[in-house]
């Protein structure tokens, strides 16, 4: 009897599960659909572009901080992205560090912390840097802060893409 | 990695709770009478302010959808509901919690409150250009900065 019970209850369990699978699958395909319309925008934005951040004439040994920003198109919608480089030179070497903290993603400052003169700083966990963006061993951070990939024309710096050093 | 309450970083908070051991919660206070345009400018300056707080800080500190309530309820009554929230969150093992927020009410029960209460003096964005909000925000986040950073020090 008892079981009797419990049958009909699996059997209206499987009932609701199959209508909830029988939903899903409707939204199954509606989204391939809307992927495949949505897909040549996408195609047509990732084109790796460079930006104006700093003048040369500007930049120093010590690492600076310079903000830029510029549009992202993000299928149809196009929203205004703020990012960070520290950019130094050193002779004729110009390098844009990324502030973005190799951990778990804090933002990093130069010389930030009293005790660690001349190193970026992670607020969040202790991570440190040296100048060229090397993870201090002994600290969270596992690989060196990401690098801009840089170009100068006439007197300007752009930066495209921050990629890792390793 | 962004730690916002979506389905793509909640894992990576899971999986990196002992790292992520704050919580930021902005308290917005709604009202649809004579007060509405004040409302909307609180809430459009604390949201702003608790994003880019979270883009300084996300590899600490989670942010939690605002706390919101009607402006005309009692600030004691609300005190008790925030109460639940942060009991909740401390048994989730948050160690920090940080109140974020532009209604003055707060400042009254600041003492009895177990998270930390920013309470940020209203700038209302309306009007102002690109350039010179981008400098107010940045501005008013470089004072938050090290009150967050003692607050970890001091119970690390
Ligand atoms: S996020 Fe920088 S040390 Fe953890």
């Amino acid at each position: 009897m008892s079981e009797k019970n419990h049958n009909v209850s699996r059997r209206q369990f499987l009932t609701y599960t199959l209508t909830g699978v029988g939903g899903f699958m409707a939204a199954g395909m509606i989204l391939p659909m809307a992927r495949f319309a949505i897909d040549p925008v996408l195609k047509t934005s990732s084109a790796g572009d460079m930006n104006a951040v700093a003048e040369v004439a500007k930049l120093t040994n010590e690492p600076q901080r310079f903000d830029f920003s510029y549009e992202q198109k993000d299928g149809w919608y196009t929203s205004e992205v703020t990012e960070t480089a520290w950019i130094y030179q050193d002779g004729d070497n110009i390098t844009a560090l990324s502030p973005t903290c190799t951990h778990l993603g804090c933002t990093v400052n130069w010389n930030a912390n009293e005790e660690h003169p001349n190193q970026f700083f992670c607020p969040c966990h202790g991570g440190r840097f040296e100048k060229d963006g090397t993870n201090i061993p002994g600290t969270p951070p596992t690989e060196p802060l990401h690098k801009y990939v840089t170009e100068v024309r006439d007197g300007t710096v752009y930066l495209g893409k921050a990629e890792p050093q390793i | 990695m962004l730690m916002n309450w979506t389905t793509e970083d909640i894992p990576s908070y899971v999986k990196e709770k002992k790292y992520v051991d704050t919580a930021l919660v902005p308290l917005i206070s709604l009202e649809f009478g004579d007060g509405i345009k004040q409302s909307a400018a609180m809430n459009e300056f604390i949201t702003v302010i608790s994003k880019e707080m979270e883009r300084q800080f996300r590899g600490r500190m989670l942010l939690v959808p605002p706390f919101t309530y009607l402006e005309d309820n009692n600030i004691n009554d609300l005190k008790k509901l925030a109460e639940e929230w942060i009991k909740q969150m401390k048994k989730g093992d948050v160690k920090h919690i940080i109140l974020i927020t532009a209604d003055p009410s707060w400042k009254k029960v600041e003492q009895e409150l177990e998270g930390m209460l920013l309470w940020m003096p209203l700038v209302p964005f309306e009007n102002m250009d690109d350039e010179y909000k981008k400098q107010v925000i940045s501005e008013q986040i470089k004072q938050l900065l090290p009150l967050v950073m003692d607050k970890w020090k001091e119970n690390p």
